[in-house]
């Protein structure tokens, strides 16, 4: 407001005062310090002969005084030191009696010692102002720093936001990529498929009278290898949808997922003998359906891989291992694994047995840890050969928060 | 078998008409089959129109719609037959290879009557176009004076 008042050429010559006033303070050179220091006395003196040759009298004191308050303002602590030295030198060689000598008679002794203390007073004063300043003027300058930086780290927040839209974008049509892709496979590659097969078969039955026995393996084996394919494209199918299905997840019973699980799989193992041991499973959140599924891969592995065991034994159980996630584990005794291989457990069509002796494509492990993943928990395997495998998979424990708040009235 | 419905087949591959028809004629199904190649054919003998303009009138017993055809795709026709008042009560069976979730959830918001996934396995297959054929073609009663037997 006082600035509007003012005409434009005062505020400019208002804010250039306050620039050198600014910049004469932060001069560090002791060099120019001291010299500064020389100087205002000098001109002081100087000023001070001026008046006394126009009849002023008893002037000196006050200049002197202004000069040495220069210094210290400018100049800081030392040379205010140096400028009170050199005044009261001067005060008492050009202005006391006797004149131009540095005795100083006892009539004027005091009056030249109140002088060096008003001089020292001021001189204090000064410093401890100039001190004040300094650190204002550090802190100021580190918060300037301060806000730079942070300036700089917003700047660098906001491109790595950029960065990260871009990426979703990229991801975003990556997925629709590869949902197309899923669809043009699910509609174009079964189709050729299912003509192979098709027509094996026709051909099996128009032919079969005048076709030899390797003839007919012969056409046996397209029919197989295509059905096998058929399988692979179904089981790759469904597991790239495990991947972009979206989960819902609630509370599951896993006690009674499993007990349904192996009461579904039971009749297929009438006429083998298989110790069924189910130990307590708590309650756990996640998508019912996704979860049966991992249950079930589980569980029929561990049926498949103990074919050649009497009895076989199977256990599901699981360790609690800490306030927020549970480890359920399904071992069975039999055929194994070796460790030396464990990595590629869970990839996926990738197997550890021959087809001869254990079917089946490669994809439910693959299918489990996608699963297992989607709810924020990790799959392990533990085997040897022979020896029985044990798998296991962790889970978040039901979240006791979002219970309350589902329960609150 | 005297009841016999026309059967109006929709599809593109050559190979997948082949296997149908067989199918169909392992039942004696067979007889009364139109075979069309692409939507827009399709659509033409439902409507008496172009190459179909002499032909006897009457809807048939059951449409086998492929999905992916040439031209008007399978869930257009699926959607053109159900939005017209005199061709809506025609049964329509989606017969296609994909069984992706979005397709079938799109064809039964449209009206789709049933929807078979045709089976990688031949025998499978045969018994799946043999349970269609029967089904619509003589144990389902038509919509009555829609279809001219």
């Amino acid at each position: 407001m006082t600035e509007l008042a003012e005409g434009p050429t005062q505020v400019g010559v208002r804010r250039s005062l306050a620039y050198w006033n600014q910049e004469l303070q932060r001069i560090h050179s002791p060099i120019l310090r001291y010299g500064f220091s020389v100087v205002s006395v000098a001109v002081a003196l100087g000023v001070a002969f001026a008046l006394q040759h126009y009849q002023f009298r008893d002037v000196e004191l006050p200049v002197l005084t202004v000069a040495i308050a220069f210094t210290t303002w400018y100049a800081g602590a030392g040379p205010s030191v140096l400028a009170v030295l050199l005044s009261a030198a001067c005060f008492d060689y050009f202005f006391i009696e006797p004149l131009y000598s540095f005795d100083i008679s006892v009539r004027d002794l005091p009056y030249f010692l109140i002088f060096v203390a008003w001089a020292a007073i001021v001189a204090s004063f000064s410093a401890v102002r100039r001190r004040i300043e300094d650190n204002l003027r550090q802190a100021r300058d580190s918060l300037q720093v301060e806000v730079e930086q942070r300036r700089h780290r917003e700047e660098e927040i906001r491109k790595l936001n950029q960065e990260l839209g871009k990426r979703a974008v990229e991801l975003e049509a990556t997925n629709k990529e590869l949902e197309s892709f899923a669809y043009s496979v699910s509609h174009d590659l079964r189709a050729p498929l299912r003509h192979m097969v098709g027509y094996s078969e026709l051909l099996q039955r128009q032919a079969s009278s005048s076709l030899d026995e390797k003839s007919q393996r012969f056409i046996q084996t397209i029919l197989n290898s295509a059905k096998r394919m058929g399988n692979l494209i179904d089981d790759l199918l469904a597991f790239s949808r495990i991947g972009r299905a979206e989960t819902k997840k609630t509370k599951v019973d896993l006690k009674q997922l499993v007990d349904e699980v192996v009461a579904e799989i039971r009749p297929d193992t009438k006429g083998r003998d298989i110790a069924w041991k189910i130990g307590a499973l708590p309650v756990c959140y996640g998508d019912r359906s996704m979860l049966r599924l991992v249950v079930v891969n589980l569980v029929s592995n561990a049926v498949k891989f103990t074919r050649m065991r009497e009895p076989a034994e199977i256990e599901i159980g699981c360790d609690d291992r800490n306030e927020e996630e549970v480890e359920v584990f399904v071992r069975d005794n039999g055929a194994g694994f070796d460790m030396q291989y464990v990595n590629k457990l869970f990839g996926v069509f990738q197997r550890l047995h021959l087809p001869e002796q254990f079917e089946g494509t490669g994809i439910g492990l693959a299918t489990v840890q996608r699963i297992v993943h989607r709810h924020g928990g990790q799959v392990r395997g533990e085997a040897a050969v022979d020896q029985g495998a044990t798998f296991y998979f962790s889970l978040p424990k039901l979240q006791y928060a979002g219970e309350r708040t589902a329960n609150a009235p | 078998m005297t009841i016999l419905g026309r059967i109006l087949i929709v599809e593109d591959d050559p190979n997948d008409v082949e296997l149908t028809l067989t199918a169909l004629a392992d039942y004696n199904l067979a007889n009364e089959v139109v075979v069309t190649r692409d939507g827009q054919q399709a659509l033409d003998y439902l409507y008496c129109r172009g190459e179909f303009s002499t032909r006897a009138t009457g809807n048939p017993a059951v449409m086998l719609l492929d999905l992916k055809l040439p031209k008007i795709g399978g869930l257009e026709v699926l959607q053109q037959i159900k939005s017209d008042e005199s061709l809506k009560m025609i049964p329509v069976v989606v017969l296609t290879s994909s069984n992706e979730e979005k397709d079938m959830m799109r064809s039964y918001k449209l009206g789709v009557n049933a929807y078979v996934v045709k089976p990688v396995d031949f025998h499978e297959f045969v018994n799946a176009v043999k349970e269609l054929g029967v089904f619509w073609a003589v144990i389902n009663e038509p919509p009555p004076g829609s279809v001219q037997k």
